[in-house]
């Protein structure tokens, strides 16, 4: 406190001495264009950069200072001025950004040498500061955007080209088996650190089968893998993994995760809650990764499979469940658009980009600008209410009557709500002497657009309200010519308008800068104005006379009468596809004739004789969206209007919008661009957090600035460059992954490495892992034989039921009530896209293990397998028992064990010994 | 200044890290000897600092609450007919009010409150007779008269009052507090939600955790049951006496230990080790936590037959055991949304809590327990004090001002805050928005709510987001 008091009585003196001699420019004194363009284009964008955070025009700004206007730097904040005009030296500011004394900005943000002169040259030529208009402003933001972004372009890893470096010197070369190799071994070197020596084989095949198909291998390939002397037995043993249809099935759940997938939608109003087709997504997924389709192809499918040439294999249209089986968000359509940019960029590209919803991304360069050109581009597409086949259906006669039916029911639906459409558009326009008062009255209040109310069938729209609300806003603000008159007299309170409205109109006809369309004007001549409804009346007679005559030349005055119902932002001129369906249907008794015209329709085309699947495709508006910015994320208070364009972080020709309808393809394909420095960096990350259980980049979802940089960069980009050059190929990533020395390390801890690296981050040995909720079940059934290894299909209902034999990415997924099994095991919660699984160890899970009836069930059950029910021998049983649980015989001393328990156990000794071999840690970890 | 934020925990990574900063290599088999030597402490608390996610966690100060009680009168109680008396509805009875605000449905003409009030306690503070005998208590408690939300709808005020937000998906309170403590007792979940015959609005999204990890997310247990293993998943082995598991569960540690020994010390393994031992204890533990034949006869007869006497009973049994949160709903829907035949309707809801509430709160204190447990009773919001169209029987939804108590846990009782207008519409005075609840909550608990922070998909999330404040007023 007292420092600054000093400080600033100390600036007082300054600026009191400096006023002595003339500053080269002065309050006043006209700017020269030489100093208004070095102003605008250096200065005003760095302000705004680089301080307007703190010390912008915002309520409470740090310090108390505001850099907005000459004025607020010359008044200054609790420290006093912050320049001194031609004074840099004796200038707080300067001092600040010079680090000498008050450090501004703070925390390292230091200003560049250059940054720092500029504004030193500023203070020196007095403070120039051109009055600003909106186009400086925008400009000045544009350009401060810029500078952010290309600083950001310019120093942050994840943004630099991926590389293809160079294999580095190592130790030891006989080591290496895979380019992996190379890279670790390099990092292990500089920490002195030697890797640990190979896995066993039976460890090896059953970590790779555990990772690569998400089940144990069977004791037979189990005894052929390690009785095979060749030296390509790995690689056939991984090639065999590969080829196999689980491989889809364990590596789709994992793309699921990131997906966000469930069968439901949440909780949603007025419609139902199931997905019936979300399967079909999840099976292209499965079959995605076994057809190994190219990973830039199966962004583009499911983002834009829509808007591709797809020619007779119409499946990849079921990729698009990737956008539309988000959460219902309870039918607010602003934030299903949200959680699709949320699931696109943090899923693709591993930026956190809806954290610019409200305001500039805090961290990263992401304006919010750009959140709302992705919003344009994603809410530019819907989701019919017919989707699509994917496959021909049969030409049947049952289906033929399927289809008949269900374009009846289409029909119904459709026709309700163009006429619901149609009488409120003519209400916007038969109606508009109510709607103008009903819009007056709300002047100044904040429209709030999340309010379910519920309004009677014969009330005004409360969205059509609204509408007018803004329109008399923004006729308000633009001093348009047509509502001038309004204005005017809308604004007298009703007691005293006989007395005053003429007076009051004369004023505004006479007054020059308030130009006044001269219908509206004649109209209102020589009237008597006794109450507000006089007005709306005398308005609505003459829009609505307007409304009947011919289209007029533009630029005349019945011109601009006529587009008061025509204009694009006319209220009345609100499309279908503009307005949701709560907000359309506002009252309880239309609510109710649509859900049971909609409910007709989902049932049969969903639950009809003969009903064939569909996809969940978006499909593009007619017209696309143009964006504008929320402010503050308020879809009622519009900002700028922004290009449906890309990211400008991650483009080089920053300005070019969209071109091709919404964009979304353009959108996919600037993803899956091999220039694109994060697609293939982020999805190398995932594959090798799903192989090592712990990712290069600690989080996988997040490459932004505040992200740790990556263990081992090298590495990352020699991965993400070698899987872009071989065809985006998920297999042979996985191949340079698996069949690297690094993954075959032992997982044993070594005392020293464990000191030098308690967290394995340099990889001097595997990890151990446990094996997830899907694992977990689907090698209690595997163990017990009743594994049904088939294919895709509709969910199971419930995956914890004894009699549900399917593998448990086939069970239903219900976002609103997702079983407690899935809950206690860690399963990720939908709602939103899932960079890893979280870790838990809770006695719930014990408890699972100890009394759910799967396990007994399976424990059970694995003494009916034909194999093990003809066994006598005890000791052969005790074998055959840790064979399929673990994958290994048991030692002398387990015998013993698993003998004296079963003698003491009573009569269901030998399922109970199987429950607790199932329980064993050794079945849940994998070495 | 640039924000700062203490220890943000990264997505995913809790675990992981926790477990090697807190267990330490090898503590697991110590606390399993430890464990197996100590039978027979299963009602203590105090063996419960544990491992992993739940372990107990400091707070960020002192705070006199340790555990928090959340009543949830789903569905909306009106508040002119409880706790906040307006004499002005008997003048306008019949008549429509000089101004009304818009809630969800059409409403008419003022309606009087059926119910008397009457004053109570040494502060004076006047109650409806719907809550006499909790009234009784008044000198504990903290009424508050100036709540206000953002919507008259229940959803999005549900999740408002519960999670801190109307529409995205965030944790929930309870959630967020057992992140932010861990829970005194790892047998028995840290966060439970008991509401009888199902779900409120908006199902389990009022307990998720969202992106919190999983295990801080509510245990909906449906107290429409008996029997306990209807209340815990997996809780009881309908085939395995405890000994015979306890046979069992000897010779899975005994291979577990073998396979241990020939790994050296990995924490996940002896972590996995505790937690069966845990299980099994808990099997008992959680049966007696919800046994309430185990109370003596005059404390049942205090709580009554009913079923929100049974709920309540249960959940001291809980909060005597260490759990953090319990929330008590009224029951599945949304039982005090009375649009119509609201005098009926109440009578009949408040006929079912106020008898058990009173004998739980002097149960509390009998324990020496309500000093450090947060008792909070309220709904999603309040309602009008106008007649709904076109019945006249019922009050509209109200989220302009409605009412909520708070009792223990370091709250000031005895003494009203904040008011609403002449009619009850609107909060005027000293008006608490459901943040600044939130705010003030966690503070009682010790945790200040700009610093209990999660980071996820590129931002520390809190509670209370940008909002919120502590009230000073109320604290003790």
């Amino acid at each position: 406190m007292g420092r600054s008091m000093r400080r600033s009585l100390l600036l007082l003196l300054m600026l009191l001495a400096s006023a002595a001699f003339a500053p080269p420019l002065r309050a006043g004194d006209a700017i020269s264009t030489e100093h208004a363009d070095f102003f605008e284009r250096r200065i005003r964008p760095l302000l705004l950069r680089a301080c307007g955070d703190c010390h912008g025009d915002i309520a409470e700004p740090q310090g108390g200072l505001k850099l907005i206007s000459r004025e607020a730097v010359l008044k200054g904040g609790d420290s006093g001025p912050a320049a001194v005009p031609g004074a840099a030296g004796k200038s707080l500011l300067i001092a600040a950004v010079r680090y000498e004394g008050p450090e501004m900005p703070p925390d390292g943000k230091r200003l560049s040498d250059e940054e720092i002169q500029r504004l030193t040259e500023w203070v020196e030529r007095g403070l120039p500061w051109p009055e600003a208009t909106a186009e400086t402003l925008a400009s000045a933001k544009t350009l401060a955007e810029d500078e952010r972004i290309a600083a950001a372009q310019k120093s942050h890893w994840s943004l630099q080209p991926v590389t293809d470096p160079p294999r580095p010197a190592v130790s030891d070369t006989a080591w290496p088996k895979t380019g992996v190799d190379w890279f670790v071994l390099a990092e292990l070197d500089k920490h002195k650190l030697a890797p640990s020596p190979a896995a066993n084989r039976r460890t090896l095949l059953r970590r790779l089968s555990f990772d690569l198909v998400g089940l144990p291998p069977t004791p037979a390939e189990l005894d052929a893998f390690i009785a095979d002397p060749a030296p390509d037995a790995l690689p056939r043993a991984v090639e065999r993994m590969l080829a196999s249809p689980h491989y889809g099935e364990r590596w789709a759940r994992h793309w699921l995760d990131v997906a966000r997938y469930a069968d439901t939608k949440g909780y949603v109003l007025f419609q139902d809650a199931n997905f019936p087709w979300a399967y079909t997504y999840r099976d292209y997924v499965i079959r995605a990764f076994n057809e190994d389709l190219p990973y830039d192809r199966f962004i583009v499918e499911q983002l834009a499979a829509d808007l591709l040439p797809l020619g007779n294999d119409r499946r990849p249209l079921t990729a698009m469940g990737f956008l539309t089986l988000g959460s219902g968000f309870m039918n607010n359509q602003h934030d299903v658009v949200d959680d699709r940019i949320d699931v696109v960029t943090r899923g693709l590209l591993g930026l956190t980009v809806t954290c610019a919803r409200c305001h500039d991304h805090k961290f990263d360069p992401i304006p919010t600008r750009d959140y709302y050109s992705l919003y344009g581009v994603l809410a530019s597409s819907t989701e019919p209410t017919i989707p699509p086949l994917f496959e021909d259906p049969p030409q049947t006669e049952a289906y033929a009557a399927f289809a008949k039916e269900l374009a009846e029911r289409e029909k119904k639906l459709d026709e309700y709500l163009a006429r619901k459409h149609a009488e409120l558009v003519a209400g916007a326009r038969t109606r508009v002497a109510e709607y103008l008062l009903a819009g007056q009255a709300q002047l100044g209040k904040p429209p709030t657009q999340d309010f379910m109310l519920l309004a009677e069938p014969e009330d005004l729209n409360p969205t059509m309200i609204i509408r007018y609300q803004l329109f008399l806003e923004r006729t308000d603000r633009d001093r348009d010519p047509v509502w001038a008159v309004w204005h005017a007299l809308a604004a007298i309170p009703e007691e005293q308008l006989s007395t005053s409205a003429g007076a009051k109109l004369e004023q505004l006809l006479s007054a020059a800068e308030q130009p006044v369309n001269q219908l509206v004007a004649g109209a209102f001549l020589g009237k008597q104005v006794a109450s507000h409804q006089d007005i709306a009346r005398a308005y609505a007679d003459l829009l609505l006379a307007a409304s009947k005559l011919p289209p007029a030349a533009s630029g005349t005055d019945l011109a601009a009468l006529q587009a008061a119902f025509t204009h694009p932002d006319a209220p009345a001129a609100l499309s279908r596809e503009q307005i949701g369906v709560l907000e359309l249907l506002p009252d309880r008794k239309s609510q109710g004739e649509r859900n049971e015209l909609l409910t007709a329709v989902e049932k049969w085309r969903a639950e009809g004789a003969a009903a064939p699947p569909r996809a969940m495709v978006l499909q593009e508006l007619s017209q696309p969206v143009e964006p504008r910015v929320f402010v503050r994320g308020n879809p009622t208070n519009l900002g700028e209007q922004v290009p449906r364009r890309f990211l400008r972080v991650l483009s080089d020709e920053r300005t070019a919008p969209f071109v091709s309808g919404s964009g979304r393809l353009e959108l996919a394909q600037r993803i899956a661009d091999r220039d694109n420095p994060l697609t293939a960096r982020v999805l190398v990350n995932r594959v090798w957090l799903a192989h090592f259980g712990t990712p290069l980049v600690s989080t996988p979802s997040d490459f932004g600035t505040r992200s740790e940089p990556p263990s081992h960069p090298q590495l990352l980009d020699y991965l993400a460059s070698g899987f872009m050059r071989n065809g985006w190929s998920l297999k042979w990533l996985h191949r340079e992954i698996v069949l690297s020395a690094t993954y075959q390390q032992a997982s044993a801890d070594r005392e020293d490495a464990l000191r030098a690296d308690p967290e394995n981050r340099l990889y001097w040995r595997m990890n151990r892992r446990r094996l997830d909720f899907e694992t977990l079940r689907d090698s209690l059934l595997a163990a017990s034989g009743r594994l049904d290894e088939r294919i895709g299909g509709t969910p199971l209902a419930d995956v914890a039921a004894t009699d549900a034999t399917r593998r448990t990415i086939y069970g239903k997924i219900d976002r609103l009530n997702l079983p407690g099994l899935y809950r206690t095991f860690d399963f990720p919660h939908p709602d939103a896209t899932s960079p890893e699984r979280s870790q838990t160890t809770v006695p719930q899970q014990a408890l699972f293990f100890m009394n759910h009836p799967l396990v007994r069930e399976a424990a059970g059950s694995f003494w009916s397998r034909p194999d093990v029910a003809a066994m006598a021998d005890e000791q052969q049983k005790v074998a055959a028992l840790f064979c399929a649980a673990l994958g290994r015989a048991p030692a002398d001393d387990e015998t013993a064990w698993a003998l004296e328990f079963v003698h003491a156990a009573g009569d269901t000794a030998w399922q109970q010994l199987a429950q607790a071999v199932l329980s064993t840690n050794e079945f849940l970890f994998i070495d | 200044m640039s924000m700062h934020h203490p220890t943000p925990i990264t997505e995913g990574q809790l675990t992981r890290r926790e477990m090697l900063a807190r267990s330490g290599l090898g503590m697991g088999l110590l606390g399993l000897t430890g464990v197996m030597a100590g039978e027979g402490l299963l009602a203590e608390p105090a063996q419960a600092a544990g491992t992993g996610a739940l372990a107990l966690k400091p707070s960020h100060f002192a705070g006199k609450a340790r555990r928090v009680v959340h009543l949830f009168m789903n569905g909306g109680p009106s508040q002119v007919d409880t706790f906040d008396p307006k004499p002005a509805l008997d003048k306008h009875h019949g008549q429509p009010l000089p101004s009304s605000l818009r809630t969800e449905r059409k409403t008419g003409a003022a309606m009087r409150s059926p119910f008397k009030f009457a004053r109570y306690g040494q502060s004076g503070i006047e109650v409806s007779e719907l809550f006499a005998k909790t009234a009784a208590h008044i000198d504990d408690m903290l009424v508050v008269r100036s709540m206000h939300a953002d919507v008259p709808n229940h959803e999005p005020s549900l999740l408002l009052m519960n999670c801190g937000d109307g529409r995205l998906p965030r944790p929930s309170v309870g959630s967020w507090i057992t992140y932010g403590l861990g829970s005194e007792n790892q047998n028995l979940p840290g966060f439970i939600a008991l509401c009888p015959g199902g779900y409120p609005v908006v199902a389990t999204q009022n307990w998720r955790s969202a992106f919190l990890p999983g295990v801080y997310q509510g245990t909906h247990i449906d107290t429409k049951h008996t029997e306990i293993d209807k209340l815990i998943e997996n809780i009881r082995n309908d085939q395995l006496s405890l000994e015979a598991q306890r046979r069992q569960l000897d010779l899975v540690q005994r291979m577990n230990q073998k396979h241990a020994a020939e790994r050296s010390a990995d924490p996940r393994l002896e972590s996995r080790i505790e937690s069966f031992e845990l299980a099994y204890r808990m099997q008992s533990e959680a049966s007696d936590a919800f046994d309430i034949t185990r109370e003596p006869q005059h404390i049942r007869d205090q709580y009554g037959e009913g079923l929100q006497g049974r709920q309540l009973l249960i959940t001291r049994r809980l909060l005597e055991r260490g759990v953090r949160f319990v929330q008590v709903w009224s029951g599945a829907g949304q039982p005090w949304d009375n649009h119509d035949n609201l005098e009926a309707e109440h009578r009949k809801l408040a006929g079912e809590w106020d008898a058990p509430i009173a004998a739980f709160l002097a149960d509390l204190k009998q324990h020496g327990m309500l000093d450090s447990t947060l008792v909070l009773w309220g709904g999603e919001f309040g309602r009008t004090p106008v007649a709904e169209l076109p019945n006249l029987s019922g009050r509209d939804h109200n989220h302009y001002g409605f009412t909520m108590w708070l009792a223990g846990g370091g709250i000031r009782g005895g003494q009203t805050y904040g008011a609403t207008d002449d009619f009850g519409f609107a909060a005027i005075e000293n008006k608490v928005h459901v943040h600044d609840l939130h705010a003030t909550m966690l503070h009682l608990l010790g945790l200040d709510h700009t610093r209990l922070t999660y980071r996820y998909a590129g931002r520390d999330f809190r509670l209370t987001d940008v909002h919120g404040r502590v009230i000073p007023e109320w604290l003790a």
